[in-house]
């Protein structure tokens, strides 16, 4: 009997280590449930404010800073830099809300994602706002508690190749008959060019690996013909390959829809607002030449452009629960469409003309509705 | 060696006969060139080794290697995200560790003497080894004639310790001297050269750049500060230790070494905004209560004549702070209660006399006061402003993942060894079950696991962070992995040790505790080495559940910045570097380890 109860204590002291050291954690969160820490207490009110018709706009405000969610591995549209900070065209557009918002573009905290975290941490509340490089589809706007903003980048399915073998700016899927084609396992590029070459009557042999890097390892290598994703990553691995004359993008017109923009919780129309139209005063302003370096001489102007600037009472942007010179801030402090896409994406490569991203005016797709 | 020397009137055991000297060239005629066969195969092995050396030193020193990825992004590799404003608290932990390792290396007498023949000896086959590279390496011709004069200059220093040992055959250089020479250089060039410019940083928004400059400008400061906290501490630590009893220095230190990465963490680098009213009113009499009540218990429990009623109060402690569970009550007198509990059962196996029991009440005393303060430190919410969960990231992230690993699984093996080589079929049953079951599953599996499903075992409105979960998995893991190498030395400790400890009227557990487990424990280091090595480098797993390890910002986040596109190869490189210098330096130690408890030996 006596051994029995030794052992027992024996045992019992895994469980003494384990609670001491575990404790942190495990202890963490049970007490927020008894004694509610300041951060507990703040979601409580967020719950509360929501379900009486608060919106997340003034949980932000009154935060101080927009939570967004961004990448950490996407080219040119987020990543980290050197000294931990993010950056890229994604990371701009949660500038610009915060801009928009609080009047600072700094306010951001951004939270790096993987693609399988981010729809839950935008379900969750863990961020205001997703920037990362998200598809915008029917499937993931109806099911997943979330909405989805004015596309940002349009992006699509496009194919590299050697000009050795033969392919050209102007080849098409029917040239791919008998290739060897490298992509990413279990991505929707690999469901697309799938469908694309079935539809077509194409015979060709998939190659899948887990990491983009190996696929572009085996394409350099000469173990595929062809490799294939999107447009604006394609580019810019091209862009940083040194026999950059050899490879060819092709076919012109991709061969999928990737409408990239941001994403926010579901039913949120306040909020949704916000940065709808934050989103289309870039492109307002790009559409009338202000950028962050000439909109101080703009101030005087009447018509849409006081409207943007909130020189006119900035009536719009008030009644949308943000200050009047919102959006005045969004420009000075990050700039307009153009400054944003040239400044990121000019430097891999990719550039607005002639590309779906071209304002409307010059045959793009890139437009916004007026501000009245 | 010289730790056998320097002990005197402790009977030595002979040395083994030194190889006699040989001239370099009777050398290379004895080893390398003795007959037909032998030269042929130095021959061919020559070649092999010269045309690797040639094929990596062409890859690392190769135009197109942007190494300035490596170099500009130390600050992500060490600490990821952690806000610049705040390093003072990096700093200040690092030098706390420093502090540590000074006294450390002091008071248990680290660093062994280097004789000048041996240094002269490095010295040239480093100087020959350099050239050779060089010569070897694609390098720009200015970049040749600079690594050749450096190469040069190792000959010379080879040449001049050969002058000193052939005046004076017994003089030798410490080697801690060494060491910190050799780190004072390498400090001293940050002064001068500009390692990693970050110029390339776009200045389109100024707010988040921060100023233009280099990693070395920033850091050239508080490296040249940690240099002399180094040194510093280790002269405080000889003044120490010929001043303390020395068992006693000891094992302070090594409670200081286990306490202060907890304290580091949670404390320094975490900072939490204690709200005073609530520390003050609320959890200091907490713990005070608790420790005088408990160290009167415990006092109480520890009397050698007190029976059975012992082992019943303990068994009411126990159930009561079980039984908390049922109602609402703060965490932290659960955890209290459960351990007071575990305490008072443990009372018999260290009754004596008044002073040992004096001993295990103070012992509880500075439990409660590390566990109260850790407890109210860790339920504080952090003002350091983070991206995402963690604080922390890279290597730091590698190392604390792997730090936590050992230190919980360390005893959870040892009580699982315990169980599993115990007659009690129930707990044989039990810990063989969980030993085979997790080694029969994939650390992935386990990672994943954590990571994912345990959140939904959960109760409602719980919420681990990530890196909680998967380290209480790999702490699990790695349990049934130790449990296994401990056996092993458990099983080694013959039947007549068993026999003596019963011979002289121990208890079970006082046998376990004081006879067969030191013994075990003793045999066992060379696998756990071995398990510890292998813990740290599997942390790079992390990788597949999308936490910041080393592996990740290596071979994810830097490759994608938009001025490293693809510098792949590079950062991996370095990243295998960085685990090999902290593998190569663990193993080191345990050999010192082994040396110093006489393995081998006996």
């Amino acid at each position: 009997m006596s051994k029995l109860f030794k052992l027992l204590a024996l045992f019992l002291s895994i469980g003494l280590v384990a609670s001491a050291c575990g404790s942190d954690s495990a202890d963490d969160v049970t007490s927020t449930t008894a004694a509610p820490t300041t951060e507990a207490a703040e979601t409580t009110t967020t719950a509360v404010e929501l379900s009486q018709g608060g919106s997340l706009l003034d949980v932000v405000i009154e935060r101080g800073s927009v939570n967004c969610g961004v990448g950490a591995t996407a080219v040119a549209f987020s990543v980290i830099q050197p000294d931990g900070t993010s950056a890229g065209f994604d990371a701009d557009y949660c500038r610009v809300i915060a801009a928009a918002v609080l009047g600072d573009a700094t306010a951001v905290t951004f939270i790096p994602l993987t693609s399988s975290e981010r729809f839950t941490a935008v379900q969750t509340g863990q961020v205001d706002l997703l920037m990362r490089t998200t598809t915008w589809t029917q499937s993931r706007d109806t099911d997943l508690g979330m909405d989805f903003g004015p596309t940002t980048y349009f992006d699509g399915q496009q194919l590299m190749a050697r000009i050795s073998d033969g392919f050209s700016g102007s080849s098409d899927i029917a040239d791919l008959e008998g290739t060897i084609i490298c992509v990413n396992a279990g991505t929707t590029t690999e469901k697309n060019i799938t469908e694309a070459t079935l539809l077509q009557g194409v015979n060709i042999t998939l190659q899948t690996f887990e990491g983009s890097d190996e696929v572009y390892d085996s394409f350099i290598s000469g173990a595929c013909d062809v490799t294939t994703t999107d447009g604006s990553a394609l580019v810019g691995r091209m862009a940083k390959h040194e026999k950059i004359g050899e490879w060819v993008i092709f076919p012109a017109t991709p061969i999928s829809k990737e409408p990239l923009g941001p994403v926010y919780p579901q039913n949120d129309s306040v909020w949704g607002d916000v940065i709808n139209w934050s989103v289309y005063a870039t492109v307002i302003a790009d559409e009338y030449g202000i950028n962050s370096s000439n909109v101080d001489d703009f101030l005087a102007e009447p018509g849409e452009i006081g409207r943007l600037l909130g020189t006119d009472e900035g009536e719009l942007q008030t009644v949308m629960g943000l200050p009047a010179d919102a959006f005045y801030q969004v420009i000075k402090q990050v700039g307009n469409y153009s400054d944003i896409y040239n400044s990121n994406l000019n430097p891999v490569g990719l550039f607005r003309e002639g590309s779906a991203n071209a304002p409307a005016a010059d045959g793009g797709l890139i437009y916004a509705p007026p501000m009245r | 060696m010289t730790e056998i020397q320097s002990s005197a009137g402790v009977p030595v055991i002979a040395a083994p006969p030194q190889e006699p000297h040989l001239p370099p060239k009777e050398w290379l005629k004895k080893n390398l060139f003795s007959n037909v066969g032998n030269t042929l195969i130095t021959i061919m092995t020559s070649v092999v080794i010269l045309s690797l050396a040639n094929g990596l030193l062409g890859f690392a020193f190769g135009s197109e290697r942007q190494w300035n990825a490596v170099a500009v992004n130390s600050r992500l590799y060490m600490s990821f995200a952690y806000p610049e404003a705040q390093y003072n608290r990096i700093w200040f932990s690092f030098a706390t560790l420093l502090v540590l390792a000074g006294l450390s290396m002091a008071i248990w007498r680290g660093g062994t003497r280097m004789p000048f023949a041996r240094l002269a000896k490095s010295a040239y086959s480093f100087g020959v080894g350099l050239a050779i590279m060089v010569w070897l390496a694609p390098l720009s011709t200015s970049g040749t004639v600079k690594w050749e004069i450096a190469a040069g200059g190792l000959l010379l220093a080879g040449f001049i310790f050969n002058r000193i040992a052939a005046q004076d055959e017994e003089r030798s250089l410490s080697s801690l001297t060494l060491l910190v020479g050799t780190l004072a250089s390498i400090i001293a060039t940050l002064w001068f050269i500009p390692y990693g410019r970050h110029s390339f940083i776009g200045d389109r928004i100024p707010q988040v750049v921060s100023e233009p400059g280099t990693v070395a400008f920033s850091t050239k400061l508080p490296w040249t500060i940690m240099l002399f906290v180094l040194v510093g501490a280790y002269y405080l630590g000889i003044v120490l230790r010929d001043r303390l009893p020395e068992r006693r220095t000891r094992s302070v230190l090594m409670g200081f070494w286990l306490i202060s990465p907890i304290f580091l963490i949670y404390l320094v680098l975490r900072d939490p905004a204690f709200t005073m009213n609530h520390v003050l009113y609320t959890d200091i009499p907490l713990v005070l209560g608790f420790l005088v009540v408990g160290s009167l218990i415990l006092y109480a429990l520890t009397k050698p004549s007190l029976g059975e009623i012992g082992r019943i109060i303990a068994m009411l402690i126990l159930l009561a702070g079980f039984g908390s569970f049922l109602t609402p009550m703060r965490m932290i007198i659960r955890i209290f209660l459960i351990a007071l509990g575990l305490f008072s059962l443990a009372a018999p196996t260290f009754s004596g006399d008044k002073s040992t029991r004096r001993r295990y009440s103070s012992i509880w005393s500075g439990f409660i006061v590390i566990a109260g303060w850790l407890i109210t430190a860790v339920n504080t919410p952090s003002t350091v402003e983070v991206p995402g969960d963690l604080f922390f990231g890279g290597a730091t992230l590698t190392l604390i993942v792997a730090f936590f690993t050992v230190i919980l699984s360390y005893p959870l093996g040892v009580l699982l060894a315990l169980a599993r080589t115990s007659n009690m079929p129930i707990f044989r049953l039990l810990a063989t079950t969980f030993i085979e079951f997790v080694r029969g599953v994939p650390l992935i599996t386990i990672l994943i696991f954590f990571s994912v499903m345990l959140p939904l075992f959960l109760p409602e409105g719980m919420r681990l962070p990530e890196v909680t979960s998967v380290t209480i998995g790999y702490a699990l893991f790695s349990a049934a992995y130790v449990a296994e190498n401990i056996r092993g030395g458990l099983q080694s400790v013959t039947r007549g040790q068993h026999e003596a400890a019963e011979a002289v009227g121990m208890s079970t557990s006082q046998k376990t505790v004081f006879i067969i487990l030191p013994q075990a424990l003793r045999m066992s280091i060379p696998p756990m080495v071995g398990h510890t090595i292998g813990t740290l480098k599997e942390t790079s797993l992390l990788y597949i559940i999308g936490l910041f390890d080393l592996l990740y910002v290596g071979r994810s986040v830097i490759p994608n910045q938009t001025a490293f596109i693809g510098s792949t190869r590079e950062n991996l490189l370095f990243v295998s570097v960085l685990y090999w210098v902290i593998s190569y330096s663990m193993s080191k130690a345990s050999q010192r380890i082994e040396k110093r408890v006489g393995l081998g030996e006996r």
